[in-house]
């Protein structure tokens, strides 16, 4: 991989606090509130309490807002003439978005670390693993929404847009049972949406493969095929968009 | 030889809607190492799209390029050609030196990025953001970076266009330079000054078509006719178009009632002849502007609009390539 450019697609995010503020800062400030500080945070799930079911959740945010905002970014500035003087080098168009992809999962790791950092000084609890692997799926499954940030970038071309994908994923948080459980019909809805899938298997480690009833606070179980399909379905539906969308913009120069 | 640059048939058909309007239209070209080209021509000539398939950004509907002998992709990754693109292209929130420094990361060994910035005349501007920078300061930016390439062909798609005065004279200057290392030059213009204060030949484009291509002077002399009218009685107008747009000095003769306009190379011979046995009054006599001219030559001092640039182009070849 292109190491400088690599580097230097740090310093630039860097530079821009705003991209920062929304994939870590607030989601941090999000899990202190509705995570760390309420009674209910040291209720127990399973072999860890609520506090960590919050804190994986809030990561989960954070990871997706960053790359959604790194793929956008991409698309834009590749259709806004850095594609063209890109194409006039030998840097060939895998050798950009493995630099873009490594950058996606740097800065996604920012939220994780962060929140997890804060989560374990204010009393998230749960046996070392579920950590560990938490924080993996969390990562690794975040690549999935820098195609969602693509395909915004691309068919709308503006950075208003990408902004707005940003935004969106608030929505999505809440119908994927990240920001609040949800029970009854609406967690039968929040199964088909495309953060549902990718929370539910970041937080499997914790709970065990079940979902947790708001009501009574009782684990409902659910078998990992549910997950597992919600992830691969809404990642084919992505990277299937991303490619048109690309191809498209091609045969139009 | 090995040629530099070798275009055979080049034909780009963008299809727009139900109109289909070619806007490269069966150019053959061939510039040999160390030329230094102008492609001359108004906008929508083709020169921008002919540019882009030689580097291999667009593909051709027919016909081939082959630059070094390989395709255009494979030469540029090869890093053996670059090019300053008229838009876009830079990222606004980085440095100069950035910029430079990240695609200078792209080569294997590329030259230092402080003496191609030096060269490109942008000394003491590495720390500034490219948002800050002036339309012609970003536009040696785009040319210090293909200089990163250390290129053996270099492409200009109209470099100058947006630049002050002063910033072409310094761009200009760089390139210059740039010529006595031995690279194969080709830019676009639509300025015949800078063809002419450039390029020893010149290309000239019209309605997707090659309407001449020689010395840059002799494409000039061409172009810098002038434009003798006069008077003739009406019931011999016709015989006197008929004599003069038969001489091969005279481009055009037009008439209209008793009104004669004549657009020649050789205005002397023809006052003479029109003064003697024509009998032509009130003469007068005007050096055709360049622009003017030039305008002429690419077939589009007629017309009104684009729409009728490329049928007026497609008439011109035959008239002009006997002089090339």
């Amino acid at each position: 991989m292109n190491l400088t450019y690599y580097r230097l697609e740090l310093r630039r995010i860097r530079r821009d606090p705003v991209t920062l503020f929304f994939a870590a800062g607030l989601p941090a400030f999000f899990y202190v509130i509705f995570g760390a500080s309420p009674d209910y945070g040291d209720d127990p799930v399973r072999d860890g309490n609520v506090a960590m079911w919050v804190m994986i959740a809030m990561a989960a945010y954070g990871a997706v807002t960053a790359t959604t905002s790194i793929g956008g970014s991409a698309a834009l500035e590749r259709m806004q003439g850095w594609g063209r003087q890109l194409g006039l080098t030998p840097l060939p168009d895998h050798g950009f978005v493995r630099v873009k992809a490594a950058t996606a999962l740097t800065i996604a790791a920012i939220p994780i670390g962060l929140i997890y950092a804060i989560g374990a000084a204010s009393g998230a609890r749960a046996p070392w693993p579920v950590w560990v692997v938490s924080a993996a799926v969390l990562l690794v499954g975040a690549t999935t929404f820098a195609l969602y940030g693509i395909i915004v970038g691309m068919a709308f071309r503006s950075e208003a847009a990408v902004g707005a994908a940003g935004g969106s994923l608030v929505i999505l948080s809440f119908l994927g049972n990240i920001f609040i459980p949800l029970g009854g019909w609406q967690l039968t809805v929040a199964r088909f949406t495309p953060l549902y899938g990718y929370v539910a298997l970041a937080r499997r480690a914790l709970t065990g493969g079940a979902t947790l009833e708001p009501n009574s606070n009782r684990l409902i179980p659910e078998p990992l095929w549910q997950p597992l399909l919600n992830v691969t379905v809404w990642t084919v539906v992505f990277a299937t968009l991303a490619v048109v969308l690309v191809r498209r913009g091609r045969s139009r120069q | 030889m090995d040629g530099c640059i070798r275009v055979r048939g080049l034909t780009k058909v963008y299809e727009r809607g139900a109109g289909v309007a070619p806007a490269v239209d069966g150019i053959d070209l061939d510039v040999a190492p160390g030329e230094i080209v102008a492609l001359l021509g108004p906008n929508g000539a083709g020169k921008t799209t002919t540019i882009d398939m030689i580097l291999g950004f667009v593909a051709p509907t027919s016909g081939q390029v082959t630059v070094f002998g390989l395709t255009p992709r494979a030469t540029v990754a090869a890093g053996r050609v670059s090019a300053v693109l008229q838009t876009g292209g830079l990222l606004r929130d980085l440095t100069v030196g950035e910029t430079a420094e990240l695609i200078a990361s792209t080569y294997p060994s590329p030259p230092p990025t402080g003496a191609v910035l030096a060269q490109a005349g942008l000394d003491g501007l590495s720390g500034r953001k490219v948002r800050a920078c002036s339309g012609g300061e970003q536009q040696r930016l785009r040319f210090a970076l293909a200089l990163l390439a250390d290129p053996d062909l270099l492409l200009l798609d109209e470099p100058t266009a947006g630049m002050d005065v002063e910033g072409r004279r310094i761009f200009w200057a760089a390139m210059a330079a740039e010529a006595t290392r031995g690279r194969t030059i080709v830019f676009a213009t639509h300025y015949l000054q800078e063809a002419e204060d450039f390029a020893p030949r010149t290309v000239l484009l019209a309605g997707g078509r090659i309407v001449a291509d020689g010395p840059t002077d002799e494409v000039r002399r061409h172009a810098a006719g002038r434009t003798v009218r006069a008077r003739v009685t009406p019931d011999r107008i016709g015989a006197v178009v008929d004599r003069l747009a038969a001489r091969p000095d005279v481009h055009t003769a037009t008439a209209d009632a008793d009104r004669l306009v004549i657009e020649t190379a050789n205005s002397d011979a023809v006052a003479a002849l029109l003064l003697s046995e024509l009998g032509g009054r009130d003469l007068e006599i005007e050096a055709a502007s360049l622009e003017t001219a030039f305008l002429r030559l690419t077939g589009t001092g007629t017309g009104t609009g684009a729409g009728t640039s490329a049928d007026a182009g497609r008439t011109e070849p035959d008239q002009i390539r006997g002089l090339s």
